[in-house]
């Protein structure tokens, strides 16, 4: 832990004005008067580079507004319900794929030439196959995640110490048992960081689809915003974005480090 | 197969009492890249109720291999295992094995590592917590209960490795060189806290190692391997007095069976030094089948 705080540099015991923290404050309040003045001087088109007041504004009356609320839940929703999807379907091919070795001679060339593939492309086709509704962004959310924890949860499967696997068997555990008491627990890191990778792409997978054709989501208020050239309001959107990814990533941060404090 | 038809073949156990271990006959063969090595080559022995035997050899005699096939992790060989005159199919529930590897699970703690044998035959939570503390107690891990393998020495961890084993109450404890990653100094005190163990459960022992002093200071008996194919070579009587404790290693009898035993060893110590084609069995060499 004494290296993460060093790393990062907030806690040595000096709260928050520490040199990193203050060059970090610095670096924002400098990134915002640049801003405004870019804005104020008048050297690009309208509201391109809208004043920070603008901004603020269109960011009180997107906040202020039921229907923002609303939004922020379908794409709640989409991003949960592709990652349980995601994850479910994930973890059993990974687990197959892990714990077999002619499937996996067979079938992993393929997960790692799709993999990293931009998943976007599947858009025209989640859409005739599930609708423009939240299916077809469900489905680029699910698709997304598939591969990264399929391939997370199939290497972790084969770095499990075989000694482990001799332990169950001389106490003569049953094949539920193995998987429950043995195979899972063992492979809480890769499962767990398969999920975290998981959970990005599927934020990404849902937000981009839903900026290509939805009526409803973040990414619909995103691309409203810039089709009404609302810039202010654009800016405003892609900043609670950024809040919310921010704290997506703590959140998970966080469950990684517990996951370290209470077992390595 | 029927132990009264073995017995007659195990010349080496001195007393008329029946063997609750009997190994008879085993023949095991490794396919390698470069043909085959035959890893066991017809072993044979018994080890009474509360005896504790120890198996020495060199590096490559199938010793490991022993060790898999009594706690049914491995097959493919010929001959038999028996315990109670029940011949073993796989891993025995009369039999319990501690690994030279780290195994303790390090997603849980003492307690629940100790009781996980337990949390396997199905037995209540209150009494698993019970029977787990009790070992724990025993081989001197009081207060570690809620503490993490990672937090734990190796020492305590094979503790632990061992509370483990013993928790599930096997008749015959298998031990493959337990201590074989630990310091000297840990190796021996924890040699007396297998002792103590050992005579306080009158506990059967089959232990397996290459380390003289280890098995002079543990043992009643001791078989010989012979290095590549292993055969019994010879099985040395340890006539020291129980209860023993570390102290044994300084005494003029326990000198002159580390001699004795180191005399025998030698010369298949040295066969496998200069064995140029000498290469551990490895995991993935497959079993031939039966021979």
């Amino acid at each position: 832990m004494a290296e993460i705080g060093r790393l990062t540099g907030t806690r040595n015991g000096l709260g928050f004005a520490t040199p990193v923290a203050l060059l970090r404050a610095a670096f924002v309040l400098t990134a915002l008067m640049v801003w405004q003045v870019l804005a104020v001087s008048g050297l690009f088109y309208r509201d391109v580079i809208p004043s920070l007041e603008k901004i603020w504004t269109a960011l009180i009356a997107l906040v202020s507004h039921g229907d923002f609320y609303w939004h922020l839940g379908v794409t709640f929703q989409e991003i949960a319900v592709g990652l349980v999807i995601g994850a479910l379907s994930g973890i059993a091919a990974g687990l197959i794929l892990g714990g077999n070795r002619f499937i996996a001679a067979v079938f992993e060339p393929y997960l790692y030439y799709l993999g990293p593939t931009p998943k976007i492309i599947f858009f025209p086709v989640m859409i005739m196959w599930f609708g423009v509704d939240s299916g077809s962004k469900i489905a680029m959310g699910a698709l997304s995640c598939f591969f990264p924890i399929t391939l997370n949860v199939a290497a972790g499967m084969r770095q499990i110490d075989p000694v482990l696997i001799r332990v169950g068997r001389s106490f003569r555990a049953g094949p539920w048992q193995m998987a429950m008491k043995i195979y899972l627990p063992a492979m809480r890191h890769p499962i767990v960081n398969g999920l975290r990778l998981g959970l990005g792409v599927a934020l990404i997978g849902t937000l981009l689809a839903e900026t290509k054709l939805s009526n409803r989501g973040i990414g619909f208020l995103v691309i409203q915003a810039y089709n009404n050239f609302d810039m202010p309001r654009l800016y405003a959107v892609l900043l609670v974005l950024f809040v919310l990814a921010i704290g997506v990533n703590a959140l998970v941060a966080r469950f990684g480090r517990l996951d370290e404090i209470k077992y390595k | 197969m029927a132990t009264v038809s073995t017995s007659n073949r195990l010349a080496s156990v001195p007393t008329t009492e029946p063997a609750i271990l009997v190994v008879d006959d085993l023949v095991m063969r490794f396919v390698t890249a470069d043909g085959g090595v035959t890893a066991l080559d017809h072993v044979s022995f018994g080890v009474k109720p509360g005896e504790f035997l120890a198996v020495i050899g060199p590096s490559g005699c199938g010793k490991s291999t022993l060790f898999n096939i009594v706690g049914g992790l491995l097959g493919g060989y010929a001959g038999a295992v028996t315990v109670g005159g029940e011949t073993i199919s796989g891993p025995h529930a009369s039999i319990g094995m501690v690994f030279q590897e780290e195994s303790t699970f390090p997603w849980r703690n003492v307690l629940d590592n100790v009781g996980f044998p337990l949390e396997i035959s199905g037995v209540p939570k209150r009494e698993r917590i019970e029977r787990a503390r009790h070992f724990i107690s025993m081989v001197g891990l009081d207060g570690f209960e809620k503490r993490y393998p990672s937090e734990l020495s190796g020492g305590m961890r094979q503790r632990v490795s061992m509370a483990r084993t013993l928790a599930s109450e096997p008749k015959i404890l298998l031990m493959d060189e337990p201590f074989a990653a630990l310091d000297e100094q840990t190796r021996l005190l924890l040699g007396d806290k297998v002792l103590q163990i050992q005579q306080q459960l009158e506990q059967t022992t089959l232990l397996i190692t290459h380390n003289i002093t280890e098995a002079v200071q543990l043992a009643d008996r001791i078989l010989v391997m012979t290095y590549r194919p292993g055969r019994v070579k010879r099985i040395v009587d340890i006539n020291l007095p129980r209860p023993r404790t570390s102290e044994i290693v300084s005494s003029e009898p326990f000198g002159r069976y580390v001699a004795q035993i180191w005399n025998d060893l030698r010369e298949e110590a040295s066969r496998g030094l200069s064995d140029a084609e000498t290469r551990p069995l490895r995991t993935h060499d497959k079993p031939q089948g039966q021979p």
